[in-house]
């Protein structure tokens, strides 16, 4: 044995590396969050909606020329479940139940996507820029916000969409002004929080530019109720978005739920309950689907906030 | 922070929400430019466009328009309204007793079953009562009113027949006089057992569907926050002492978790005041809520700017309202952070 070997300091290599700590946690949080069956629940029936509206165009023959149309066959008007071309039933006006139900998952899949990635970005710059910033920005943000949050969301989206004109377009439109404004509160307190640990306190020392601080050490770790909140919105967002169509924002004969259920509407008194009633049931599954992964999430990722 | 502090700084707070919420309105109906289209036809000269544009103040720049506006209504003058074909300020009063008598009746509903169930669950924790319980709450926060309201109209309605749609039955309202426009109250001042009835049954499928959500959020929260004070070590004291079970959990534990309810009870308000849109439509009923979704349709922007003007304020003061009594509650709040 040389000499110069012992006396090298001696520096232990980490046992794991930064990314098999990062992969191991990852696992370790799935884990948890499978092992509560509600949450499991939730998450297979978001797989069978998700790959519904994934696989739609080879579930069902799209309808040409558009496909987010609902196809109109004129000879089967209000046909009840069980028949061979129809399996869940035709509206009043020739419309095929099943087509609605499965396009309309596609339909939603994209609204809630959309507006979901738009305000969580405008909702996370905002509350990122008043928190981290603070002072009179803050204050002028938040004021903004505070007055968003006055007025009732379903009844807010309602009239942008009233005065944008009626048009699923301009529904996705309306939501996104609306429900940005939760994140904008969320990521403001958080990174304020978040600001204060000392470990931002030492990459100031050692000389870490503002911008730096705020990807490698704010951001990351003020992300986690936004995450439980997009989740839950998810849901909430399709939610809003077919009471507003069912209301009649969106274009008629649209291959959407709330859509398809105001169609149906007018045949329930003649006892034909079939039309309304599916794809009802699917918003309503979506919205709980949603709603169970964002509490099974909260739960795991964010014990503080405990849902109650 | 002393709870005076507290009250006036949210009072002077409020009026400055409003003007915001007044901003956004307005806001709202120039985002589809001039609102000059509705008064014009096209017969009209350009004299007679200028002269309109003149008379409505359009000429001005936007925020002395906002001005004209503001200052309108609060001489009470909200426009006219295209749905109803009279001023919104005449229609408004009727509309406001049907939507606040389907309102009342749903929180009712809303707080007694919420807090009975909350209470029931909580009190056998981990048992059937509870877990039926947690599926009602849970799947009241996903449940889609429009399609629950249809539904129970499904089954109420059209398929036992135990329930009527719609206000009351046409020959029982002109029987009575309308003094307050709430036919439950109209009925009593009347003396008629009949009108009442009637008025009461019309009420119980719509307070019910609409309340649905509302007793969902309030179930939920009284549950958790009773399990949170019957492991307090007040109740062993109690329980030590002898005193009954029943008692036990109705005058010490029920009584410190509805505190925090009260919270989730203001909150359920606004809840409540979105759904009327949907239920109203739905079980035509003829209040506010059918009224705005009629305008909605039909680009009715006058009624659309009360109607958010009206329930933004309304929600405002009843959260007002509530932080208050939370505040007189539960003295250990740390006001204002």
């Amino acid at each position: 044995m040389s000499l110069e070997a012992t006396s090298q300091p001696v520096i232990k290599p980490p046992s794991e590396s930064a990314l098999r700590v990062r992969l191991r946690r990852t696992r370790e949080i799935a884990a948890s969050v499978l092992s509560n069956p509600t949450t499991l629940a939730g998450l297979l029936v978001i797989t069978a909606m998700v790959g519904m509206a994934l696989l739609a165009p080879w579930l069902v023959t799209p309808n040409t020329p558009d496909p987010a149309q609902m196809p109109r066959d004129w000879g089967a008007i209000a046909v009840p479940p069980g028949s061979p071309d129809h399996p869940l039933g035709t509206t009043n006006v020739g419309g095929d139940v099943l087509y609605g139900v499965i396009w309309g998952a596609r339909t939603s899949l994209r609204l809630s996507l959309i507006v979901v990635s738009v305000t969580v970005a405008i909702g996370v710059t905002v509350g990122s820029i008043a928190g981290f910033r603070g002072g009179r920005v803050d204050e002028v943000l938040m004021r903004i916000v505070d007055v968003f949050l006055s007025i009732p969301e379903l009844i807010f989206a309602l009239a942008i969409a009233a005065v944008l004109g009626p048009s699923f377009r301009n529904i996705i439109l309306a939501l996104a002004i609306v429900f940005w404004v939760k994140y904008a509160r969320i990521m403001r307190a958080q990174v304020i929080h978040v600001k204060q640990n000392e470990y931002v306190d030492a990459a100031r020392v050692i000389g870490d530019s503002p911008w730096r601080i705020y990807r490698k050490d704010v951001l990351p770790n003020s992300i986690t109720p936004v995450i439980v909140q997009a989740t839950l919105d998810m849901g909430n967002i399709v939610l809003v978005g077919a009471t507003l169509s069912f209301i009649g924002l969106a274009e008629a004969g649209l291959a959407e739920w709330g859509v398809l259920v105001s169609e149906g509407q007018s045949g329930i008194s003649g006892g034909r309950w079939w039309a309304s009633t599916f794809p009802g049931l699917m918003v309503f599954l979506w919205a709980l689907a949603f709603n169970l992964v964002g509490d099974g999430l909260r739960d795991v990722l964010d014990p503080r906030t405990e849902s109650r | 922070m002393q709870i005076r502090d507290y009250i006036l700084r949210r009072l002077l707070v409020l009026p400055l929400l409003i003007v915001g919420v007044s901003i956004i309105v307005f806001a709202l109906t120039r985002i589809g430019g001039s609102p000059i289209g509705i008064y014009l036809s096209h017969e009209m000269s350009s004299e007679e466009v200028a002269e309109i544009e003149k008379r409505f103040h359009l000429d001005e720049p936007v925020p002395v328009q906002y001005f004209y506006w503001v200052s309108g209504v609060v001489q009470g003058d909200l426009g006219w309204s295209g749905v109803a074909a009279a001023p919104v300020t005449e229609v408004f009063p009727n509309k406001l007793a049907a939507t606040m008598e389907l309102a009342v009746a749903s929180a009712v509903v809303a707080v007694s079953l919420g807090i009975g169930l909350g209470t029931y669950a909580g009190a056998r924790r981990n048992r059937m009562p509870d877990h039926i319980t947690r599926i009602v709450s849970i799947s009241g926060a996903a449940m889609p009113l429009f399609w629950f309201a249809i539904v129970m109209l499904i089954v109420f309605w059209v398929g036992l027949g135990w329930f009527p749609i719609g206000r009351s039955r046409p020959e029982i309202f002109s029987s009575i006089a309308h003094p307050t426009g709430l036919y439950t109250v109209d009925a009593i001042l009347a003396g008629s057992f009949t009108a009442f009835r009637d008025a009461v049954w019309h009420l119980v499928l719509p307070a019910v569907t609409l309340g649905y959500g509302a007793t969902a959020i309030i179930a939920r929260m009284m549950r958790s926050s009773l399990v949170e004070e019957l492991q307090e070590d007040y109740v062993d004291a109690a329980r030590a002492k002898g005193l009954a079970e029943r008692l036990v959990l109705r005058r010490h534990a029920r009584r410190n978790a509805l505190m925090p309810t009260v919270t989730v009870i203001g909150l359920s308000f606004g809840f409540l005041l979105q759904g009327t849109v949907v239920a109203e439509i739905i079980f035509r009923w003829p209040g506010l809520g059918r009224w705005m979704a009629d305008s909605v349709l039909r680009g009715d922007q006058a009624t659309i700017m009360a109607y958010v003007l009206f329930t933004s304020v309304l929600f405002l003061f009843v959260n007002l309202v509530v932080d208050v009594v939370y505040a007189f509650l539960d003295r250990r709040v740390v006001l204002g952070s």
